[in-house]
């Protein structure tokens, strides 16, 4: 397993009035294919300003992402656009499903922004990818049939469908109950046996607790980066 | 990838927020419903008008006729009314042999309304005296078949031939004869039929079967009338050289002014300075039915123009409705790998899938005004003024919905594009 990300020296800074936050004070951060990352802190801490970073959504203020060895800290809107939708991939806490869309078309929906959008073939990725989180029974449903551990899988199945580098899970069973949370987590780790970097924000330990490696964050600082 | 790969999916997303919010779109796309609607039926209307308008000019001979009629003298010349010879052949003669710019001279004689009978059938209809030139003049001509006009000949040997306008053959003939080389009777004298004149029917005017006595419209009149060579006129039924009018045609109708002032001047000269003539031409009848033309264009387009603008701020309204409630779906989007020209597209889409809906139904709409207007026109008039709604108009007024839906559009869809993922997808 090669290195997948090598971050050194991030900053994120917001201006909010006269006030500016640092986010982000100095991350150095290496991460390999592969990896289960739980990234733990308190809210404030910098670990969503990293995940949106690192997942492409924002650009760091000053500081070097190496992604797949190219330098990504400065692309343009649309270059993010393109590695959001060909090397990332999101789970929410709150699905992020789109309403009124089919699971299927739920599921396909990163596909429709490639330049290589080809219908048939898209639905036969997103086929596959529901039928990988065990949802190919409910292909023509809409999100609001669904229980929330079913809408979570197939929240997973969109974030798999594209085949990307890392998928980032934002409190991924922030709104499950118990029987659920085991099997989301199991599906999340599962991709690691394909090489997909698992990405786990949260800070529920119990989470953490699953992931090889984890990171603990405050003020914008790495406090703690253990592996286990 | 290709514009349509991207615009498919775009369209069809479009069409489903319209089913999901059924009562709001129709709404949004009223405005381009009425818009396109009035303004396919205005621009429908207003041609049929200015058809009928033209076809009107046209049938008194159009704008280049002058015509010059008898008149009596003025006041302060009333006294010299002795003088006064009216206007006779060698006026004909002189403006012919001085004004070239008249290109063809028609002298009249008006007999009068008499009638006229073959085998104890009768009409009563104007007797007209005229030479070749009538035809030309009066921009009418003879049918292939149909025999043939007054010819030099006829005026040479004052002939008793006569021409029969179509609703007059149609009074005094059954349709199982030839009128062609049958003897009638004018005013009690013997004239042979030697031909028939075309029959005026307007597309944007019906005329009625020439049988029905009562019937006909305002255009009948066209097509009736009798005419007879001018020579046989003035010597068998008036009995002097006196002619009722001259029709004069230019050929080039911007010489109108220059036309109308020569004629004037060689007829005073050839009066003796008495002013016993009118000299009248078509251009202030074009005049006013331009104004009208340009009055109604002006203020029904103005209605339609309204209600186009009125109607792309609907869209743009409900379209910055409809973005503020998907913020997190354009969020969602964006996370997944949609770039912002992805979104202004599909709202663009969106905002393009209204209007052209709405345009269709205002098309239908507009085909259901044109109807009604037609029947009531037809009810109120006894000419059918048709006005026939028209493929290139209808495609006008959707092209002018589309534009309106997509200017519109560009807005709520710019916005959409810009926003910011992490801060959409916070937005509850």
């Amino acid at each position: 397993m090669g290195s997948l990300v090598t971050i050194r020296g991030l900053h994120k800074a917001y201006h909010m009035g006269d006030e500016t936050v640092h986010a982000l004070d100095g991350v150095d951060l290496d991460f390999d294919r592969g990896e289960y990352i739980a990234i733990l802190g308190p809210s404030g801490s910098g670990k969503s300003t990293l995940m949106h970073i690192l997942g492409f959504m924002d650009q760091p203020t000053s500081g070097s992402i190496i992604f797949e060895g190219e330098e990504v800290s400065s692309l343009g809107a649309d270059r993010r656009a393109w590695y959001r939708s060909n090397r990332v991939g999101f789970v929410f806490q709150s699905f992020n499903l789109l309403p009124r869309l089919t699971v299927l078309e739920n599921v396909a929906l990163p596909l429709l922004y490639r330049e290589d959008s080809d219908r048939e073939a898209n639905e036969a990725a997103a086929k596959h990818a529901l039928e990988r989180v065990g949802m190919s029974h409910r292909l023509e449903h809409r999100p609001s049939q669904l229980s929330g551990g079913e809408r979570q899988r197939v929240a997973i199945a969109r974030a798999i469908v594209g085949k990307p580098s890392i998928v980032f899970a934002d409190e991924p069973t922030g709104n499950l109950d118990v029987k659920n949370v085991d099997r989301i987590l199991d599906l999340l780790g599962s991709l690691l046996a394909e090489g997909i970097t698992v990405i786990v924000v949260t800070h529920d330990l119990g989470v953490a607790a699953r992931a090889r490696r984890i990171i603990s964050m405050r003020a914008g600082k790495v406090q703690e980066d253990r592996r286990q | 990838m290709r514009i349509f790969d991207r615009l498919r999916p775009a369209v069809i997303n479009g069409l489903r927020e319209l089913q999901a919010n059924k009562v709001r779109s129709l709404l949004s796309m009223s405005g381009i419903i009425l818009g396109v609607a009035s303004l396919v039926a205005m621009v429908t209307v207003v041609q049929g008008m200015v058809g009928n308008f033209r076809q009107f000019v046209d049938a008194m001979g159009g704008i280049e006729k002058i015509a010059v009629d008898r008149q009596a003298l003025p006041k302060e010349q009333e006294h010299l009314a002795e003088l006064s010879e009216g206007i006779t052949l060698r006026d004909v003669d002189q403006i012919r042999a001085t004004i070239p710019l008249i290109r063809n001279i028609s002298p009249e004689v008006r007999v009068g309304w008499s009638s006229v009978v073959y085998e104890g059938r009768e009409a009563v209809t104007l007797i007209l005296g005229c030479t070749p030139d009538y035809l030309p003049v009066a921009k009418r001509w003879i049918d292939p078949g149909q025999g043939r006009f007054i010819s030099d000949l006829d005026i040479l040997h004052r002939t008793d031939v006569v021409i029969l306008g179509s609703s007059i053959a149609a009074d005094l003939f059954p349709p199982n004869v030839d009128p062609l080389g049958k003897v009638i009777r004018v005013k009690g004298k013997r004239f042979t039929v030697v031909g028939l004149l075309n029959n005026i029917e307007g597309a944007g005017m019906q005329i009625r079967s020439g049988n029905s006595k009562g019937g006909g419209g305002m255009w009948r009149w066209r097509n009736s009338g009798v005419f007879i060579p001018v020579t046989t006129a003035t010597s068998k039924f008036t009995g002097n050289d006196h002619l009722t009018g001259l029709g004069l045609r230019i050929a080039d109708a911007n010489d109108l002014q220059h036309a109308v002032d020569q004629v004037e001047r060689s007829l005073l000269q050839m009066h003796h300075g008495l002013k016993d003539f009118n000299i009248s031409t078509n251009e202030e009848t074009l005049e006013s039915f331009k104004k009208t033309e340009s009055a109604f264009k002006l203020s029904l387009g103005g209605v339609a123009a309204i209600s186009l603008f009125i109607g792309g701020i609907g869209i743009m309204n409900v379209m910055l409705a409809s973005i503020n409630e998907r913020i997190r779906e354009i969020g969602v989007r964006k996370a997944v790998g949609a770039r912002g020209s992805d979104l202004f597209l599909q709202f663009l889409a969106e905002a393009a899938v209204i209007s052209v809906l709405g345009g269709v139904i205002g098309l239908s709409v507009s085909i259901g005004i044109v109807w009604l207007m037609n029947y009531i026109l037809t009810q109120a008039i006894p000419t059918q003024a048709v006005a026939t709604l028209d493929w290139k108009i209808m495609a006008q007024g959707l092209g002018f919905s589309v534009i309106v839906g997509l200017v519109a559009g560009v807005y709520p869809a710019l916005r959409a594009a810009k926003l910011d993922p992490i801060e959409a997808l916070r937005h509850e």
